[in-house]
């Protein structure tokens, strides 16, 4: 208890922080940047080893959130590992400027160590793109308990394994470049051997997957000006893969119960893969842009066949957000249905920048009417 | 609608449930706010809150202001019932930014509060396990003390330094890769 003095003072004399629970105390301390943590160690006695048993670990920038230098903190991290031991880890963060070949060594054990502390979520971003590949040969994603992952801004090589993560729910991987990458998988088979520049990563079947955020923007290099199914039969196209008969992003999504599947409106990368037909069993919302509805809505009629228990579409139509200018809600009869379609389907919303052309086309599927009017 | 007798699920949904706080006051709640709190959702499974739900830990100014913030996000979640509640702050909503913007903008100004506020809602979070509430809450404090002094936070918070100066010079030296 705090002295007499401190007692009697009112609400705002308090020592308000040190009224809560430990358990509390290192819940507030796993919100602050790893050096920040470690200085509460002289603030009173209590303090003095509190920081060690912190749930988060969270090596970024002051402000907690711009990125550090790799150079200006591995021997901080190097030490405070060191310190906290093999305590249980909730979160783990780091936020680099830039990672070099040098660097990836070091942090590849920084991670291995996070995922022995048993972290959960687990959160790896380098700002400056063209960091050093990180091979996962090196580091392989081993544990029982990681539920979220994201990774940001990375340069991946080979392929990318989390078949050794069964509690995975939740995979961001942002602004990333795959150019080395041939496959994502979740089993280890032998790869169909594919490596392209700039093309889109083979992603093998995640069975347990709860839901997935897949968006390709427009630098991607799946694109061809003469089919928009990636198809087209010109030899000097180094888009369209000829008789490639791998399916590169949906056959790995097949099994997700919620997916929002974001593409370029140039690239072919989901179109190309509709040709496999996969059934999308489990998938009850859908989050779809305007990739699916050009040149026409074949791509979504697809979807909306293939997914016999959907029970919500949201369409995103050229608008970038984040603020949609228009909103539509609306629900289907189930009467009025074509059979073919899940009788589940309840919520339909469509959110785009304006009505134009483009939109009405998608709008007449999506919401029928028998006058033809909508 | 399930008629009487059947489809108990459907007319849980409406059920409302009363909360007491410890000075008495009682707060009529949906079943879909009050689970939010971990603690009322299993008190509710294990089918005791007939009677309403005391909550001895909660004062009903504290008691209003997690109400305010639990059905702000039950209605958040409210389009996402069925489905696993991990699913409902996962990336997926993340499209819909403009949505969660006013989320976020109903976060801030929730937390325009003063510190002794601030405090007895993180106790009101850990007790009613509500991991939202506790979450933004505790990311408030940690944010009050960012890029201060320890001299500063003490100060701040009016934390006793109940170390001698030889005690403090002695853990800066053990820690002072920390400090550099």
């Amino acid at each position: 208890m705090p002295p007499g003095k401190a007692h009697k003072a009112s609400a705002a004399g308090r020592d308000l922080i040190g009224a809560l629970p430990d358990a509390l105390l290192l819940h507030i301390l796993s919100f602050l940047p790893a050096q920040q943590a470690g200085r509460t160690c002289v603030l009173a006695r209590r303090w003095i080893d509190l920081w060690k048993s912190a749930t988060g670990l969270r090596i970024v920038g002051a402000d907690g959130e711009s990125p550090v230098r790799f150079g200006d903190v591995w021997e901080f991290v190097d030490h405070l590992l060191l310190f906290c031991g093999c305590s249980p880890l909730e979160e783990c963060e780091f936020r680099f400027v830039e990672l070099s070949d040098g660097d990836v060594p070091r942090m590849n054990l920084w991670i291995r160590h996070a995922l022995m502390c048993k972290v959960r979520v687990l959160r790896l971003l380098v700002h400056r793109t063209g960091a050093a590949p990180l091979n996962p040969e090196d580091l392989r994603l081993v544990s029982q308990h990681l539920t979220r992952l994201n990774l940001g801004k990375l340069l991946f090589n080979k392929f990318l394994d989390f078949s050794r993560c069964p509690s995975l729910q939740d995979l961001w991987i942002g602004s990333s470049n795959f150019v080395h990458v041939d496959r994502i998988s979740s089993v280890s088979k032998a790869p169909n051997d594919r490596k392209r520049f700039f093309q889109t990563p083979v992603l093998e079947t995640i069975p347990p997957l709860l839901g997935a955020v897949v968006q390709i923007n427009h630098a991607c290099a799946d694109r061809c000006s003469h089919d928009d199914y990636g198809n087209c039969c010109y030899e000097s196209c180094k888009s369209c893969m000829q008789n490639d008969d791998s399916c590169l992003l949906l056959q790995g999504l097949s099994q997700a119960k919620n997916l929002c599947l974001i593409a370029d409106a140039k690239t072919f990368v989901f179109r190309r893969d509709l040709k496999w037909c996969q059934t999308f069993t489990q998938l009850k919302n859908c989050v779809l842009n305007e990739h699916w509805c050009v040149p026409d809505v074949r791509a979504l009629a697809f979807i909306l066949e293939h997914s016999p228990v959907l029970e919500g579409l949201y369409l995103i139509l050229f608008s970038k957000g984040p603020k949609h200018n228009v909103e539509m809600k609306g629900s289907f009869n189930p009467k009025e249905l074509p059979c073919t379609i899940s009788a589940q389907l309840k919520r339909v919303e469509v959110k785009c920048a304006g009505v134009d052309e483009r939109v009405v086309e998608v709008l007449r599927f999506t919401f029928p009417r028998k006058d033809g009017l909508i | 609608m399930a008629s009487a007798g059947s489809g108990d699920e459907k007319a849980a949904a409406a059920a409302m449930i009363t909360l007491i706080s410890s000075d008495n006051e009682k707060f009529e709640v949906t079943e879909a706010t009050a689970t939010l709190s971990q603690t009322i959702r299993h008190m509710i499974e294990d089918g005791c809150t007939d009677g309403g739900v005391p909550l001895p830990n909660v004062t009903s100014k504290i008691l209003a202001r997690v109400i305010e913030y639990c059905k702000k996000h039950a209605t958040a979640a409210a389009g996402e019932e069925g489905s696993s509640s991990s699913f409902s702050d996962a990336a997926f909503l993340e499209v819909d930014r403009a949505f969660l913007e006013e989320l976020e903008e109903f976060d801030d100004a929730f937390l325009e509060v003063d510190r002794a506020t601030l405090f007895d809602l993180i106790l009101a979070a850990n007790y009613l396990d509500i991991k939202g509430l506790l979450n933004l809450t505790c990311q408030k404090v940690a944010d009050s003390v960012k890029g201060k002094t320890p001299e500063q936070i003490r100060e701040m918070y009016n934390i006793v330094n109940d170390l001698t100066p030889e005690e403090e010079a002695e853990i800066r030296r053990e820690t002072q890769w920390a400090f550099e």
